[in-house]
């Protein structure tokens, strides 16, 4: 498997009724202590702990992100196919992810409305002045959308997680895609490693994108 | 490959639900209307803490989300027998035969890691009648790229349904490679890997009608019996 | 169509933003992309509930055999075409009651892309194989074990991927009435019929006395247990093959239906 480094949670990001009906039953402080050193239950502990739960200003904040992904990969795509003498199937590739992508960053704009971040500069260097650059790049932003919505899943509100669903296939297919051209194995894992915010933000500065 | 066709073009070379139900209808066991296998997920016993091994961590889930969890497995289960017997019928070849070794692999892991968690509680496995889908090569990459669409919208109508982030962090996290096997079946089969940019969510409701109407899903054979033997002796 | 789609998609895209709405209101946060601040206050997702392991291929295949039942009654012919001689005709039930269990050899596409599929026959001369409409037949089922029965050395040994897992002694046909030799396979599995003579479990297979053709039944050899331990190993029975009485069921634990029985 090839791997990303995953941040595993510490939050257990139950809901406050389930949480604390689970506590009730734990039982003796020393069973409880047994228990918090374990992974899996070590977020049961930071029940107070209400940073990070869904809302709708953090729904904005995470879309503000994805945005900046959704920009980047209409860049990429745009500026490719300008400069990267890509043709056939690649070609085919990147015109179709170019619409999608473009869909992406129309929807969200929409979404977050006159809060929309605006469209930060790039410098893909050599990403795209080959083929095969390209391509290498197309795979490691792809990968990086799906992980990125794939880590923010649980930050999400229940109706904007449904809405992020709708994209984040689209680019694990753009994935897959762009693999399969070139004969790769197009789905080499059995389940997909998510990225926190900070690891899609560092992943996106050095794939080319400058904030502003 | 010549590229690929238009969004619109791709309907009339696969017809999603018609390629489904392409396979011969037959009289089999009735499917219940609660579900894919009518089965009846009783209450889950009390919640257990104190024991330490994922499978255990199971059992401290929601009722809700071990039924979704059941249901992944019913879809998985699917997934899992049609590309293993596929592999093993020797009709598939070139790139289809390699990528059917990787995703068959793949879900079997899904199948093993679903029933790990959900220990007892996990449904068995159907016996499945894919009645010479997987036997030929192209009947079978036009039902993988239906099962992997299928599973995509299926895992997508649940996400938002899921109680536990746990639990949802593992479905995203197997809703994307679905993806990624969607798109590489439609690779296959000579068909664009991803049409819209917005894929859609299925209800379990549709989701169960579509996996009926292919009739995949039979009573297991019963082999015994007690009959008096006639045999030479 | 094209005008159906292009509204679904359409609809799609829509819905997302009507999603999106839903989930956001308004917020005055938050303009451009998150400082790193920002970005320490998203939680990282949870440690997922499913511990999805290393994928493995498919091993131990020259070990899979294959089986199925016939699901209609059908005709098997010598070739995969429907106009090639017909060899025999199956019914669905074989005569113990139980579905008729065939074993899968390979399959072909015939002429018109129908789909035809080579079994081992239950009729005489034993050995016979024939073509069958994949349609006739039900679901595949699997299985690893083999059971070879070697007459010369009156011995069962059962084979789970390769590695010998029971033996036991055996008797066998007479030379009037001899077990035969060849590829059959185990499809079904009789208990509780209350007869001493076969003992607690008898196995019916697919080989056929090629002596006895008038016995009730057809003339089936089978596996069973037996009233006269002492007998065993011999050669001693009608063609059927005898196991003791506790051999036999410890067999029973470990040989599913559909193992494919290799007499020599």
């Amino acid at each position: 498997m090839r791997l990303r480094s995953p941040e595993v949670g510490l939050g257990e990001h139950d809901s406050p009724g389930e949480a604390s009906s689970r506590r009730a039953v734990l039982g003796t402080a020393a069973l409880a202590g047994l228990v918090a050193g374990l992974p899996f239950f070590r977020g049961l502990f930071r029940l107070g702990d209400a940073l990070g739960s869904p809302s709708k200003a953090q729904d904005a904040k995470i879309l503000q992100l994805v945005l900046q992904l959704e920009y980047t990969q209409v860049a990429l795509y745009e500026q490719a196919l300008d400069q990267a003498g890509l043709d056939g199937e690649l070609r085919a590739f990147a015109e179709a992810a170019l619409a999608h992508e473009r869909e992406h960053v129309a929807a969200i704009r929409k979404a977050l409305g006159a809060n929309a971040g605006s469209k930060p500069t790039f410098d893909f260097g050599s990403r795209i002045k080959s083929a095969e650059a390209f391509r290498q790049a197309a795979i490691d932003l792809e990968d990086t959308a799906v992980a990125g919505y794939n880590g923010q899943a649980t930050n999400l509100t229940k109706a904007t997680l449904g809405a992020a669903a709708t994209i984040v296939s689209v680019e694990a297919r753009h994935a897959a895609w762009v693999r399969a051209i070139a004969g790769e194995v197009a789905a080499p894992d059995a389940v997909d490693t998510p990225m926190t915010a900070e690891q899609v933000a560092r992943s996106l500065r050095e794939l080319g994108m400058r904030t502003q | 490959m010549n590229g690929f066709p238009h969004f619109d073009q791709f309907l009339t070379a696969v017809d999603r639900d018609a390629a489904l139900a392409e396979t011969s209808s037959r009289a089999e066991a009735a499917l219940s209307r609660r579900g894919l296998l009518g089965i009846t997920l009783g209450a889950v016993g009390a919640i257990v803490f104190g024991k330490t091994s994922v499978a255990e961590a199971g059992a401290g889930l929601p009722a809700s989300d071990v039924d979704i969890l059941n249901y992944a497995l019913v879809l998985e289960y699917l997934q899992a027998s049609f590309y293993t017997e596929a592999e093993r019928s020797g009709a598939l070849s070139g790139a289809t035969a390699q990528a059917v070794k990787v995703v068959g692999a793949t879900e079997r892991a899904h199948v093993k890691a679903f029933r790990e968690l959900l220990g007892s509680r996990a449904v068995a496995r159907p016996t499945f009648d894919f009645q010479g889908v997987t036997e030929q090569q192209r009947p079978f990459l036009r039902t993988a790229v239906a099962f992997e669409d299928l599973a995509v919208e299926a895992y997508k109508g649940q996400a938002p349904k899921v109680r536990s982030n746990a639990v949802l962090a593992a479905a995203v996290g197997i809703h994307s490679v679905e993806a990624r096997h969607a798109a590489w079946m439609r690779e296959l089969f000579g068909i664009t890997p991803a049409v819209n940019a917005f894929d859609r969510p299925a209800s379990r409701a549709k989701i169960n009608r579509i996996v009926a109407s292919t009739h995949f899903i039979v009573s297991r054979p019963r082999m015994k019996a007690r009959n008096k033997p006639h045999f030479t002796g | 169509m094209r005008h159906g789609t292009r509204l679904a998609a359409a609809i799609t895209a829509a819905t997302f933003v009507g999603l999106l709405l839903a989930g956001l209101g308004v917020s005055h946060r938050e303009k451009s992309i998150a400082t790193a601040t920002g970005f320490a206050a998203l939680p990282p997702a949870p440690a997922p509930v499913l511990k999805v392991g290393r994928p493995k291929m498919l091993s131990g295949e020259r070990y899979v055999s294959r089986w199925t039942v016939v699901r209609r009654p059908t005709a098997a012919h010598a070739a995969p075409s429907a106009s090639s001689v017909v060899v025999a005709r199956l019914g669905v039930s074989a005569p113990e009651g139980t579905p008729n269990l065939l074993a899968v050899l390979r399959a072909r596409t015939g002429a018109g892309g129908a789909l035809w599929v080579m079994v081992r026959l239950p009729v005489l001369p034993n050995g016979t194989v024939g073509w069958v409409s994949r349609r006739s037949l039900g679901s595949y089922q699997v299985v690893k074990t083999h059971l070879v029965v070697d007459r010369r050395r009156l011995q069962a040994t059962l084979y789970q991927n390769g590695k010998s897992v029971f033996t036991a002694p055996v008797g066998v046909g007479t030379a009037v009435a001899p077990t035969p030799a060849g590829d059959f396979t185990i499809r079904s599995k009789l208990t509780r019929y209350a007869s001493p003579f076969y003992g607690p479990v008898a196995f019916g297979t697919t080989a056929r006395s090629a002596v006895l053709t008038d016995w009730p039944d057809g003339g089936f050899i089978g596996l069973h247990g037996t009233n006269q331990p002492g007998l065993i190993p011999g050669r001693i029975s009608h063609g059927c093959i005898r196991m003791r009485n506790e051999d036999i069921v410890r067999l029973s634990r470990l040989m599913p239906v559909g193992t494919p029985l290799a007499i020599r």
